[in-house]
């Protein structure tokens, strides 16, 4: 491989990488109020397309992007209906949206399959993309690209260094302590449900105007479960969620090329490669093993070592909030 | 005091079956005005659903087949859910079941029935065991969200079944033709499953029933299910009353796992009587692994509620397929109304709770006033 075949491979993982750091940030943040959105591959779905035929309909790419983020933030409010007011198992709400937006999308979605819509226009960044190797890579993308950018940042900062924020972090730590301290848990759980889940529209609407461009049933099927998976590899951290979805991406792209380098080995092998690295990641982070091989690492780099691999889930994740 | 629906256990009883009946009714009443918008009368339409699923002998039988998975795979859930875990891979254990059960009968086609049939379902359920033991594994000592790994396990199931059909079990006759359509050769007629009536109604059925009782009996009559169920609702608890935690939560989705593949099994020398794909797990399942998730919540998590739930989804995936025949409606907008009818039927329980615990806290608080009452009263 010659440099501008690595530049280019690493551009695309980039790419094919945006829509999923998206959808990462938005469960994020969904996850740190306390509530699990497991509806993510029904929504990606309703919103990819959803996007896809608002596009196409009114001949505006953002519209499009509009209309996934709406789908995504009913979805987010379905959830947050069913667990939070009902108190109803947010794992059952969510599966059964899963089904929901994955028949539905499939329904509503059958007159558009395979036909040319709307596409998000690549826009290279000027001077920014003319550094070497990093330019291309970075900065010579399209809007969505620099949206995820964006959004890891914003997401990051606003987590973890606003008022708000340690709102959000407190009714997904400590709902009761929230709620002592004026808190209204509730209040703060729905809306950063609709808000992640707008967020995951965003990304699935992302897929059909821009990743994988266009609509056919199912299109986007599995995706919601990956995004959901680097959640929790992220430690519930967009910063290092971003990292496990370019790595993510990364992998698929050396399965691809490992299969064009050896063709004796059956595809199948290659297409299982993610998953089970995905089950191995999620393994290592969460096992003693981990720890234990933390203690052999010098005293000082301990600390460090242990932020970067540790996982801890927010204390209520999951949990329905006591009727106040 | 008010008559309340929580302090009548018949009425209450009532309610259990009478709520998803209803939300079904809703769900249909959707689909109406959807089969409206398409320009089709939905009396025509619906008749050919009850028609398809409900008019002869046939039809029956075929509902009741088509009900067979989701009822093992649901009461399969059953245990999982009770024993506070999700199990999202009934999908995968559906197929590794229904590999290993293959890959007996392939093994063996000279043997006899009453051999191999035995050998084959246990092949299944021991193949779905450990499909769901690893996660449960994963979960109980490396704490790996059950979620994410189970649906992972489906994906490498499909990967690997995938790989097994295009390759060392492909049938011989399709090695010799061009198009080789990945599938296994037809297993030996020795080793159908008898058919209960002159239908393609077939012992499996019967099984499922059978099993889900068992594991009715299992979970509140023998002191595992007991454990199981203790670490489902309070797992703390459990530790300190002396469970083995982690051990249940494996034997919990363990089992679960291991009623996936035994439907897995079934399905093979029930139904098709060979192993196929077409890429995906739905083509071999149907969603059965999905559906039966459905089937349990519809069952209030109770194997016993679980089958009259099976039965009325097997009972809408006929019709609707009867239906779509007759009217020639998209296939989607049955997939659509399958999805109207589990929002419906979950939505309603959750409609159902939420009156219980109203009228609950009602009956409380007149009792508070009661006692406050007495001690006025000098």
């Amino acid at each position: 491989m010659n440099d501008a075949e690595f530049v280019r491979m690493m551009a695309s993982i980039i790419l094919a990488s945006s829509p999923l750091i998206i959808a990462v940030c938005g469960e994020t943040i969904t996850e740190r109020a306390g509530v699990v959105n497991l509806s993510l591959d029904g929504t990606m779905l309703m919103a990819a397309m959803t996007g896809f035929v608002m596009g196409l309909k009114t001949e505006n790419v953002w519209l499009g992007f509009l209309a996934g983020a709406i789908v995504g933030a009913v979805f987010g409010a379905i959830v947050a209906y069913g667990s939070i007011s009902l108190g109803k198992s947010q794992v059952a709400v969510g599966f059964v949206l899963t089904l929901l937006g994955d028949d539905l999308s499939a329904f509503l979605g059958q007159n558009f399959t395979r036909i040319p819509g709307q596409v998000v226009k690549h826009l290279g960044i000027p001077l920014l993309k003319d550094i070497p190797i990093i330019g291309p890579i970075f900065f010579n993308q399209d809007m969505v690209v620099y949206f995820s950018y964006i959004l890891i940042i914003v997401t990051w900062w606003f987590i973890s260094r606003t008022q708000p924020g340690l709102h959000l972090r407190s009714s997904g730590e400590r709902p009761e302590a929230a709620f002592a301290r004026g808190v209204n848990v509730r209040r703060v759980r729905y809306l950063y449900t609709m808000l992640g889940g707008a967020l995951v529209g965003i990304a699935g609407a992302a897929y059909s105007l821009d990743v994988k461009i266009g609509w056919s049933e199912g299109a986007t099927r599995g995706l919601g479960w990956i995004a959901l998976a680097i959640v929790i590899f992220g430690g519930w951290s967009p910063v290092r969620g971003a990292l496990g979805a370019i790595l993510f991406g990364a992998t698929k792209a050396v399965a691809t090329i490992l299969q064009r380098t050896f063709p004796e080995i059956s595809v199948v092998a290659f297409n299982a490669i993610p998953w089970v690295l995905m089950l191995a990641v999620l393994f290592v982070v969460g096992s003693d093993v981990t720890e234990r091989l933390i203690e052999f690492m010098p005293k000082r780099l301990q600390p460090p070592l242990r932020r970067m691999l540790r996982i801890t889930a927010p204390l209520a994740l999951g949990s329905s909030i006591a009727e106040e | 005091m008010k008559p309340s629906v929580i302090k009548n256990p018949r009425m209450d009883r009532l309610y259990n079956l009478l709520m998803p009946l209803l939300a079904a009714l809703a769900a249909l009443a959707v689909g109406a005005v959807m089969l409206l918008l398409l320009g089709v009368d939905p009396v025509v339409a619906y008749s050919a659903l009850l028609e398809g699923a409900f008019g002869s002998k046939n039809a029956l039988a075929d509902t009741l087949v088509k009900a067979t998975p989701l009822l093992l795979v649901g009461v399969g859930i059953c245990i999982a859910f009770r024993g506070g875990v999700v199990n999202i891979g009934g999908e995968g254990q559906l197929v590794v079941g229904a590999v290993a059960s293959t890959l007996v009968g392939l093994s063996f086609p000279e043997a006899s029935g009453w051999v191999v049939i035995p050998l084959a379902l246990l092949a299944g359920f021991l193949a779905g065991a450990i499909w769901g033991g690893i996660p449960g594994v994963l979960k109980a000592y490396f704490n790996v969200n059950e979620i994410l790994s189970t649906i992972m396990m489906n994906q490498i199931a499909v990967q690997g079944m995938n790989f097994l059909l295009r390759g060392p079990m492909i049938d011989p006759v399709q090695l010799q033709a061009a198009s080789r359509i990945p599938q296994t050769a037809r297993l030996s007629r020795l080793f159908d499953l008898p058919r209960l009536v002159p239908t393609r109604l077939h012992l499996g059925t019967a099984l499922a029933v059978l099993v889900a009782i068992l594991v009715f009996i299992l979970l509140w009559r023998t002191i595992i299910g007991y454990r199981i169920r203790a670490v489902g609702l309070n797992p703390h608890a459990s530790r300190y009353a002396g469970i083995h935690v982690q051990r249940y939560l494996v034997l919990a989705l363990l089992l679960s796992g291991a009623l996936g593949g035994l439907a897995g099994a079934v399905q093979v020398y029930g139904v098709h009587h060979r192993m196929f794909t077409d890429g995906s797990a739905t083509g071999f399942t149907g969603s059965a692994g999905f559906n039966g998730i459905v089937a349990a919540l519809f069952g209030q998590l109770h194997p016993l509620g679980t089958i009259p739930a099976a039965f009325l989804f097997g009972a809408l995936l006929v019709g609707a397929n009867a239906m779509q025949r007759a009217v020639q409606v998209p296939s989607a907008l049955i997939t659509a109304l399958n999805g109207l009818l589990v929002v419906f039927v979950v939505s309603t329980d959750l409609w159902r709770r939420r009156l219980q615990h109203k009228q609950l806290s009602e009956t409380l608080r007149e009792e508070i006033s009661q006692v406050k009452e007495v001690k006025a009263t000098p």
